[in-house]
């Protein structure tokens, strides 16, 4: 009896202390989605949970934009590419850098003193196996619970996930996620769902097998973690994926899509972008490319590659997935940004919808509840490789005559590997029900060739030369790039822009009737985001790869933007490469982005008038302690 | 006969060859074996690539590397981590645990 009532209580217990742990992790969801919510922050890489990159402060709008000017700026001392945006929470801001991933972080009463700076020391060899550039996406936060202090979490090059004290950014916990001797680095933003800490993984060039782990964000233990391909178990199937759809495929699929062991190699990383919608506890992204990518090498379908997710937090086990490319041909790897909204589609149902604009030169929207398909539609009439996708089973109808094979060189495909659309954050305003997007306008030649498999080497397989796609400048090769504003469920284009390079950083929007982006060749701009009608623009010191943000400090509203040209465009700038055909194809299509642009990393950030906190000039002066 | 057969035989090779094509020409993706399965193999090349010119021929020993690997990170970070809950000091250096 007394074991019998032992038994009770501490199945009582563990009870209670499991309902205390959730409300706990709850709690963390609820501060995040709290903190969001105010415009004086700025605390994921896409504002919110939804990734929308859009912000309902007008204070900047198309009236007064014209006035906006430099407020203060912040070199980050590094020259490589700066992809993604800072954080900001609670009056501070928080930098991220190319390698070697330093992170600085920033009051924003006084932004020309740095409250901490964390440097890590690595090894310089992951230098050599990082694909595209030393760039990195940014950082997550985490709220604290009092018991343990808030968090920033981060990802190096050389495949180690870390949290620091956001107070004091000493390291709280450091983790190892890959290991660079077989190719596995990290790029990607981390992203916080509850008390955990989420990430994916790089180096599908190399043949890395993707995988994306959780860690508690209090202990740094590992929760769980789920593969792109391999058996069921480890991909992380729930018992009912694509019960709603079974013709996307189902069960035995990420072992019996690849000849032998070929899926132990296979790539499927993912080192883009998440999205989380708390009330069905789902969260989103995309795997990448199959490895390598001379296709002949790995016959399938190639699952569960280039598929878009919809995974239980808690659990890692999948929902649904949605392979948009199988069995690619042309390094279109799917894991580009996924955007939450509710919109109401042609039959008139409100739904919960996610929209990817994917390198393949899809933009696709699906019921993000059960991975229904809603609309497929190509981001430029020039997409070639795929004459459509059918909605019914889901499948590109392709165009045999733009496919890759051994012994064959194609011509003229579009979009190039590099997709019409690649690693940029796009926003939504879910006012407009638009979604504005930064395009690459790219096609390209490709040759295979066969390679072996040596873990921790570029295993990629193919020869390429990029040009820009038909409505650009293939002459002087520009006009690589265009700027849409997209509606998911008409299909249509409201508005677009050619530009001179890529938008490869993305967009954010405003409710001050605004979007704003960077570019290749170092300018931010702002667009009425009704019309497309160039507003505002201002030279930075280089060029743009990663993504606006916007935030409100003591009644005045900021944009800030990160600057430094590099990442795939920018590797033949970098690197100073001359061959067409090298940086897996991109020298020779941005050759003349050098003539525009050179090295220089940092943040500009820029309010009405230039207002900022030195306006008083005693803020900031020297002052014996 | 002779002279009427050439023709059929030849016009067999032709038709061969233009079935092939035709196959290489209609691979749009969209015929599937089952659910998910959708892949052929493009004219002249083979369903499976094992034993043809277009062997990979993996080294198995190779393949394993990136799991070992994987492995031994999780076994690392499961010592720090119980390290971390036990002391509360993260300690990455798993030889001094």
């Amino acid at each position: 009896m007394m074991k019998h009532l032992g038994k009770g209580l501490l199945a009582g217990a563990s009870g209670v202390a499991l309902v205390v742990a959730m409300a706990s992790a709850s709690l963390a969801n609820d501060k995040l989605n709290e903190l969001s919510k105010s415009n004086e922050n700025w605390i994921m890489p896409g504002k919110n949970y939804s990734s929308q990159n859009y912000s309902p402060n007008t204070k900047i709008n198309t009236e007064n934009v014209k006035q906006l000017r430099a407020a203060w700026s912040f070199s980050t001392g590094l020259l490589h590419g700066h992809e993604g945006t800072p954080l900001v929470v609670n009056g501070v801001m928080y930098v991220h850098t190319s390698f070697p991933n330093n992170t600085f972080a920033l009051d924003l009463n006084d932004p020309g003193h740095i409250l901490w700076q964390h440097k890590p020391k690595q090894d310089p060899a992951a230098r050599s196996v990082a694909c595209c550039d030393l760039v990195n996406r940014g950082l997550a936060y985490w709220p604290g619970d009092g018991k343990v202090p808030a968090l920033i979490i981060k990802t190096q090059l050389d495949g180690h996930l870390v949290a620091l004290n956001a107070a004091t950014g000493e390291e709280f916990w450091k983790v190892e996620n890959g290991d660079i001797k077989v190719g596995q680095t990290l790029t990607q933003a981390p992203y916080v769902i509850k008390d955990l800490a989420l990430v994916g993984s790089s180096g599908a060039e190399l043949g890395v097998r993707g995988h994306t782990t959780a860690y508690d964000v209090k202990t740094g233990a590992q929760v769980w973690r789920v593969y792109a391909t391999g058996p069921d178990n480890e991909v992380g199937l729930a018992d009912d994926f694509n019960s709603a759809n079974p013709h996307y495929g189902q069960k035995g699929l990420g072992t019996g899509t690849w000849e032998g062991d070929a899926w132990k190699i296979g790539g499927g990383t993912n080192w883009g972008w998440y999205a989380y919608d708390p009330e069905t506890n789902l969260f989103h992204y995309g795997s990448g490319n199959p490895a390598p990518w001379n296709e002949t090498m790995r016959p399938g379908d190639n699952k569960w590659t280039m598929t878009i997710w919809g995974r239980d937090a808690d659990t890692g086990k999948a929902k649904f997935g949605y392979q948009k490319t199988p069995h690619d041909e042309w390094d279109y790897a799917g894991v580009n940004v996924m955007i939450l909204s509710e919109q109401t589609d042609k039959a008139g149902k409100k739904r919960k919808l996610l929209t990817h604009p994917d390198r393949n030169g899809i933009v696709y929207t699906l019921d993000r509840e059960n991975g229904d398909l809603i609309s497929a539609n190509k981001l430029d009439d020039t997409v070639n490789w795929v004459k459509q996708v059918d909605l019914k089973t889901g499948l590109p109808v392709r165009d045999p005559e733009f496919g890759t094979r051994m012994d064959h060189k194609g011509k003229e495909i579009c979009p190039s590997a590099m997709g019409y659309h690649n690693q940029g954050h796009d926003s939504y305003d879910p006012t407009k029900e638009l979604f504005f997007m930064g395009i690459n306008h790219i096609c390209m030649d490709w040759e295979p060739f066969m390679l072996p498999y040596r873990a921790g080497q570029f295993f990629v397989g193919a020869t390429l030369w990029m040009y820009p796609g038909p409505k650009g400048d293939r002459q002087n090769y520009l006009g690589l790039g265009q700027i849409k504003a997209y509606n998911a469920i008409t299909g249509e284009y409201k508005w677009d822009k050619m530009e001179r390079f890529s938008v490869w950083g993305g967009t954010m929007s405003t409710a001050g009737n605004l979007v704003f982006y960077g570019t290749l060749d170092g300018f931010i701009k702002a667009r009425n985001s009704d019309t497309g009608e160039l507003l505002w623009k201002y030279k930075l010191p280089s060029g743009v790869i990663g993504h606006p943000m916007t935030y409100e400090h003591k009644g005045t509203q900021y944009v800030a933007i990160m600057y430094g040209v590099g990442g795939w465009p920018g590797v033949g700038l970098v690197f100073d490469l001359q061959d067409p055909t090298a940086g897996l194809g991109a020298v020779g299509a941005f050759k003349n982005l050098q003539n525009y642009t050179q090295m220089g990393g940092g943040l500009q950030v820029f309010s009405l008038d230039g207002k900022n906190p030195y306006d008083d000039v005693n803020i900031g002066e020297f002052e014996k302690g | 006969m002779k002279r009427i057969l050439l023709p059929i035989g030849a016009a067999f090779v032709a038709a061969g060859l233009a079935i092939s094509g035709t196959a290489a020409i209609a691979y749009d993706g969209t015929k599937c074996k089952a659910a998910g399965v959708c892949w052929e193999a493009k004219p002249g090349y083979p369903e499976k690539v094992a034993g043809s010119k277009y062997d990979p021929k993996h080294d198995p020993k190779e393949l394993a590397k990136q799991q070992t690997a994987l492995d031994g990170q999780s076994a690392r970070n499961a010592k720090r981590a119980e390290h971390f809950k036990k002391t509360g000091k993260w300690v990455y250096d798993v030889s001094k645990l």
